[in-house]
């Protein structure tokens, strides 16, 4: 910090001017945090104190009879040993693993291309991409809850017309599959748009001497575009597995059109919704609720360790 | 950073605006105020333009061979196809009638023509289950004080983190990251059950205050702080008797527009789709946002044989993004520029 002062104080004045100068400085530096206090207040009373009443609601149980008594860590036991919790976390790890790398791939094909300039109408086709992050999760999966519908549904039209009769996209076996592809649709225009822009930062010079090389351009991409923008891929991999983790509009929605298609433990986030509302169990929901978030944080951050280790030895 | 290329001073436009004899070329330009304003920003788009084809080099280099382009033209085509598909069936599908909407194909118009018919009804309290209007106030008044709010103490506080340094002001800043970890989830929840306890329940500012607080707001507010705001102007601007505030409001904030815009446009769609919040903490109707009241009448329509709130369903869904992709296409640049990158160069 003290090197930071001194570096402000440069160029002004003698050796006890710019002392003095800097200590001026720092007087006037401590009035930050008048524009960090705003925020704090509110990152204080929305986040902590929700944070911290939480783990206390978890240690308690609310009984008919007997009111609210101290419970220790029997919800976290209970919630540990619940096979409709595991089930959930199993599903959103499944969903992450195949979601996340096939959307990343599209978006990591189309940035190049667009990059590269080798598709005609590349703006148009950028803009048109990045539309689906304008639509609220809620009308994306009610939208795709239309077109999928087992009854009336156009897809389920063309998945007859194509020879696929009884196709039923919201049955036990297609239903994530059908989840994943509305989540494809919902974001690869945004993390394309990310990557294109990362790969714009790409020096223009690197490419031009592989050119000359006669380097194909697969390679370009795969030996110079894509480890350059490896950062970004790694922090894509990062929000995008804490997001679908938490999955929980599209197969609520989708549960509205087709009773049945996904049950109240389907994911993990569903799980703890059902836990709160509909069974007003909320000292288990708040139990759940920390374990959900421990496990979010513990598998995002060692995705990202991982890739990172990754990165440094290849 | 694309978008500060534009802003550089442009030939085209001084020398277009000639200034009659007599006045100073101040007043010439304020006196074509509007031409000239006009002017320079086409100006400006086609330099970005140009500098964008420069930048990009010929395909011929690549050595592809010939239909190349026309293959990874016809992909990008086929993506564009399945990105526009729900958006096309949902124009269509908000003309139809109930009856329609599951009769007919899909992707084409029916007889009768019900669009006016259906927009109407979002006017309406049909069923009791809550007027579509009041949805979309609720959500623009929820998007407009909290998402505003969020960038404006994004504002605020990331500029204090940038540029001073005060006691704890790594830590803090430190923390706020730590902040991005916490899944929203794992959050809603203990806001909910705060809220149980302390009444807040069925509280607009229950919705509107933590909207406003955005750890992702403040990492890109000081990332773009820090490159475009110089230390060195603050200082001349302390030289000069100016107070924080005043150098905060006249000479940083100036500097951190297209900043600012990006995280408005951000936290203004956060708060425009947010689903869970609102739907914890809302069980009234009156209150509601346009996603869970829409998810409400999905709800409805399938489960309780109102298949009549089906076309309400259509509409309202499209009434919904109309204003989001409008929006977006308006401020084109400040999504396209750099400044989503910013989130990832650090």
């Amino acid at each position: 910090m003290s090197a930071v002062t001194a570096t402000q104080g440069t160029g002004i004045g003698t050796g006890t001017g710019r002392r003095r100068r800097s200590a001026w400085i720092q007087r006037r530096d401590r009035r930050g945090i008048w524009f960090v206090v705003p925020f704090l207040v509110g990152f204080v009373l929305f986040m902590i104190v929700p944070l911290v009443y939480a783990v206390y609601t978890s240690l308690y149980t609310t009984k008919i009879i007997g009111g609210t008594v101290f419970s220790g860590a029997s919800n976290y036991t209970q919630t540990l040993q619940s096979s409709q919790f595991w089930s959930g976390v199993v599903r959103v790890i499944i969903y992450a693993a195949i979601q996340i790398p096939v959307m990343l791939a599209i978006a990591f094909f189309f940035a190049c291309v667009f990059d590269l300039g080798v598709a005609k109408f590349g703006r148009t086709f950028r803009t048109i991409f990045f539309i689906p992050f304008a639509v609220p999760a809620v009308v994306g999966a009610v939208m795709w809850s239309f077109l999928l519908e087992p009854q009336f549904g156009p897809m389920v039209h063309l998945a007859n017309a194509f020879g696929f009769s009884g196709t039923n996209f919201f049955s036990p076996s297609l239903i994530l599959p059908s989840i994943i592809v509305i989540v494809i649709w919902e974001w690869t225009g945004y993390n394309m748009v990310i990557l294109y822009t990362a790969l714009k930062s790409v020096p223009r010079d690197v490419v031009e001497a592989a050119i000359l090389d006669d380097t194909p351009l697969w390679r370009i991409i795969v030996r110079i575009k894509l480890p350059l923008v490896r950062p970004a891929i790694v922090l894509l991999i990062f929000l995008n597995t804490i997001g679908a983790l938490q999955l929980f509009t599209e197969p609520l929605i989708l549960s509205y059109f087709e009773t049945g298609s996904v049950s109240v433990n389907f994911t993990p986030t569903l799980y703890l919704y059902n836990t709160a509302i509909a069974a007003d169990q909320t000292n288990l929901a708040a139990a759940g609720a920390v374990i959900l978030g421990l496990v979010i944080v513990v598998i995002s951050t060692a995705s990202l360790l991982f890739r990172k280790r990754r990165g440094e030895f290849s | 950073m694309t978008e500060l290329k534009g802003r550089g001073p442009d030939p085209a436009a001084s020398q277009g605006a000639a200034v009659p004899p007599g006045l100073t070329s101040d007043e010439g330009a304020r006196r074509e105020g509007g031409t000239s304003r006009a002017a320079r920003r086409r100006a400006a788009r086609l330099e970005r333009r140009a500098a964008e084809i420069e930048s990009v080099i010929p395909v011929e280099l690549y050595g592809l061979r010939r239909g190349t382009v026309t293959l990874l033209t016809t992909l990008a085509f086929l993506f564009a196809i399945f990105t526009l598909v729900p958006i096309a069936w949902i124009v269509i599908n908000s003309t139809k009638t109930q009856a329609n909407i599951f009769e007919t194909f899909g992707f084409w118009f029916a007889r009768p023509f019900s669009f006016f018919h259906n927009f109407s009804l979002l006017f309406q309290d049909v069923d009791g289950y809550g007027t579509y209007i009041q949805w979309f106030a609720n959500t623009a008044l929820y998007a407009v004080i909290g998402g505003g709010g969020a960038t404006v103490l994004s504002a605020f506080a990331g500029y204090g983190f940038s540029r001073y340094s005060f006691r704890g002001s790594k830590v803090l800043f430190y923390l706020t990251l730590a902040a991005l970890l916490v899944p929203i989830t794992a959050l809603t929840l203990p806001l909910y059950l705060t809220y149980a306890k302390a009444h807040l329940i069925n509280s607009i500012w229950g919705m509107i205050l933590p909207s406003m607080i955005s750890p992702v707001g403040i990492y890109l507010m000081k990332v773009y702080t820090d490159i475009s705001v110089p230390r060195e102007l603050i200082d001349a601007a302390r030289i000069d008797g100016a107070g924080e505030a005043r150098i905060f409001f006249r000479v940083a904030l100036p500097l951190m527009v297209p900043g600012f815009m990006t995280v408005l446009l951000i936290s203004v769609v956060a708060v425009w789709n947010n689903y869970f919040l609102p739907l914890l903490i809302f069980n009234v109707n009156t209150k509601y946002p346009l996603t869970v009241g829409l998810g409400l009448w999905s709800e409805r329509a399938q489960n309780s044989g109102n298949a009549q709130l089906f076309p309400m369903v259509v509409i309202g869904g499209l009434v919904t993004i109309i204003p989001l992709i409008a929006l977006f296409l308006l401020l084109q640049r400040y999504w396209r520029g750099g400044m989503l990158l910013g989130s990832i160069a650090n």
